[in-house]
């Protein structure tokens, strides 16, 4: 029955169906305005379904014999692309080392931990990293900040941005040893211009508003990472229906992974934990459930030893299982200042 | 099945005087004729005027029907294209390959379930990287977990790098052989797989490198946003979609992996996603998890065609 594989509204299908058409064939040699008469539909609404089934069947036929199937990308090509790609660095040497030098791009990493572990810290941190210029190592791109809770403090990021700044001017005192006055010419303020901030309150502003980022970054194309602080808040009250929330999720999270390789850009996004009861006892697991951690790409929980904040590689396609400590100092994140800090491996 | 007056421009034998005769019993389309009883409708159509045409109407209503289904095969030829076509393909992984008796089979749907980060996507890339040796391999990932640095390192294991140069250009061989294409939603995954099926049917006339593996990482990503709404359209996308892999895997002689992942059942047990309905569908399933915090991996047999259930192994990535 390959009227299922139509993108089109219910409606529509019912009615194609109990006027007989159930095979793409049947719609071949039909024009639409017979087809608006038998349907009772109008012939604009006629013309869309003909189009969408010609589509589905033109592909079929215009089939190159370069590639098995249009838009596929051999390993080779991808191993290539791969080693070109920038990453985010996190301004912690050691969290950098486990990672592989930083968040990367054209995936989607969520990070999670108790409260007050330094979540929102982190992802101030990354959008504030991922306008570090070309020159510096970085990727010179702007920023979108996702704020559910309202936990961004337009302060601290004013905070983060001059001392990164502050580094940057260190770093070229250091290492361009002409005597040319290489000032850096960034101020803090334009770094707060190009983080795009976004305040959300529902969870159905927070589904238009990644619906909408389509638009937003076709024409913002230099936008490099996406931050969602945090992707939890609006659906763990209010949801009585599980299923309509797993279906949400589930949809938000293929279309945030479509927006990350389309416009090879990084979407971090902060979770926040629960206790899960297992065999009689009581864990700590990242909230939303099953479902969603199978969702993402890369994950990072960040949680307290002793006095010390560890973050350790939960879930990755290519990066070993390790932990490794950060501070959060006035700074921003940087590399823990105690003594005994090897980074572990699992 | 169209409706009968479209059917006049191919069948010119079905003209108005047979499609007013079966409209006055009630049939439209090639549906109604199968649900109605052919003999009430042969003896009707003795004592109308014109029976002779309206029984070659419906000699060739039934002819159309015959064309659409499946030959019919006996045992002896289920056997010889099982020995010729429907080999075994090892997935490289030691543990696996000795549980499943040499690893995943062609013509069948294996499905690996597991809770997050238990390996899965671990397994798919190292089978891929085993068969592109010798076949064409495509990859469909829809969370972009997909790792050429990882294949680089399984296939860099495998081989003793005489020089560097031959290193790269034995890379460069199998990683060509492996296509990968990131779908996010499940009609762009149909449109694939249509096509995918128009490139088989091309294929199997050839002789050269033929593709000889399928994963789908991960398929319940794919239908999760669709399922369980009050409609029933998730479901039946479900099943088409399972169906379309099984026809894919049985008709051009691939072998097909797909990835699903758990929720929690009664009993805070996991569960396979995808419900009741899924879980008659693959082949075999494969239940993995990991031990925290090391590299040990289990591996056990929920569901196989050969194979008793139960079966567990450990292996190591």
């Amino acid at each position: 029955m390959e009227i299922w594989r139509l993108p089109i509204s219910a409606s529509q299908r019912g009615k194609l169906i109990s006027a007989g058409y159930t095979s793409l064939s049947s719609l071949s040699s039909i024009s639409s305005s017979d087809l608006a008469r038998e349907l009772k539909v109008s012939e604009s609404e006629a013309m869309n379904i003909l189009k969408v089934a010609s589509h589905s069947r033109g592909s079929e036929t215009s089939n190159a014999s370069c590639s098995i199937v249009e838009g596929a990308q051999s390993a080779w090509d991808m191993l290539h692309d791969e080693e070109s790609l920038m990453h985010i660095t996190t301004s912690s040497a050691d969290l950098d080392n486990i990672l592989g030098g930083g968040i990367h791009c054209k995936e989607v990493t969520e990070i999670g931990g108790v409260p007050g572990i330094g979540k929102t810290q982190l992802g101030i941190q990354v959008a504030v990293n991922v306008q570090i210029p070309n020159d510096f190592g970085g990727l010179g791109g702007k920023a979108i900040y996702i704020d559910t809770e309202g936990s961004f403090m337009v302060e601290r990021a004013f905070q983060i941005a001059e001392a990164c700044i502050e580094d940057m001017s260190e770093y070229n005192r250091f290492l361009r040893k002409d005597f040319q006055e290489c000032k850096i010419k960034m101020l803090p303020q334009d770094i707060l211009e190009n983080i795009f901030y976004f305040r959300i309150c529902s969870y159905t502003e927070q589904i238009a508003l990644i619906n909408y980022l389509d638009k937003f970054l076709s024409e913002h194309k230099d936008v490099k990472v996406i931050v969602v602080d945090s992707v939890t808040f609006h659906f763990r009250q209010d949801f009585d229906d599980m299923a309509l929330r797993t279906r949400v999720l589930s949809g938000m999270a293929l279309k945030l992974m479509n927006l990350a390789k389309r416009f090879s850009l990084a979407v971090v996004l902060l979770n926040q934990v629960t206790t899960k009861h297992t065999e009689a006892s009581f864990q700590l697991a990242l909230a939303l459930g099953d479902s969603w951690s199978h969702t993402c790409t890369n994950r990072i929980v960040l949680y307290w030893n002793g006095n010390e904040r560890y973050a350790y590689i939960d879930k990755s396609p290519s990066l070993r299982s390790a932990s490794a400590a950060y501070s959060v100092t006035a700074r921003g994140i940087r590399n823990s200042s105690s003594s005994c800090k090897r980074i572990k491996m699992m | 099945m169209a409706r009968l007056a479209n059917l006049e421009t191919e069948y010119p034998v079905l003209d108005s005087t047979v499609r007013n005769f079966c409209a006055s019993h009630g049939i439209f389309s090639v549906e109604d004729f199968l649900i109605h009883d052919l003999y009430m409708l042969a003896a009707f159509a003795e004592q109308n005027n014109s029976s002779e045409r309206l029984k070659e109407g419906i000699a060739q209503v039934l002819s159309i029907i015959d064309d659409m289904h499946q030959p019919w095969l006996n045992g002896m030829e289920l056997l010889e294209d099982a020995k010729r076509n429907k080999h075994v393909f090892p997935t490289g992984i030691q543990g696996i390959d000795l549980l499943l008796g040499g690893g995943i089979r062609v013509g069948q749907l294996t499905e690996l379930v597991g809770p997050s980060s238990s390996g899965k996507t671990q397994v798919c890339l190292r089978t891929a990287s085993n068969v592109a040796r010798n076949h064409l391999v495509l990859y469909l990932d829809t969370g972009n977990s997909f790792s050429p640095q990882r294949i680089a390192y399984f296939l860099g294991k495998t081989i003793n790098p005489s020089s560097a140069q031959a290193k790269n250009q034995f890379l460069q061989k199998v990683m060509s052989n492996i296509s990968c294409h990131s779908v996010f939603d499940i009609f762009a995954m149909f449109d694939v797989l249509h096509q995918l099926e128009s490139y088989l049917r091309c294929q199997d006339g050839r002789g050269d490198c033929q593709m000889r593996l399928l994963i789908v990482d991960s398929i319940s990503s794919l239908i999760s946003p669709v399922l369980g709404s009050s409609s029933t359209q998730g479901r039946a996308l479900m099943t088409s979609a399972g169906y379309l892999l099984k026809k894919l895997a049985h008709q051009h002689n691939l072998a097909v992996l797909i990835i699903n992942h758990t929720v929690g059942g009664e009993g805070g047990y996991s569960k396979p996603a995808l419900g009741d309905s899924w879980k008659c569908i693959p082949h075999s399933r494969l239940f993995l998890s990991c031990d925290r915090g090391s590299n040990n991996y289990n591996v056990s047999i929920l569901r196989h065609p050969s194979m008793a259930s139960g079966k567990a192994a450990r292996f190591v990535i």
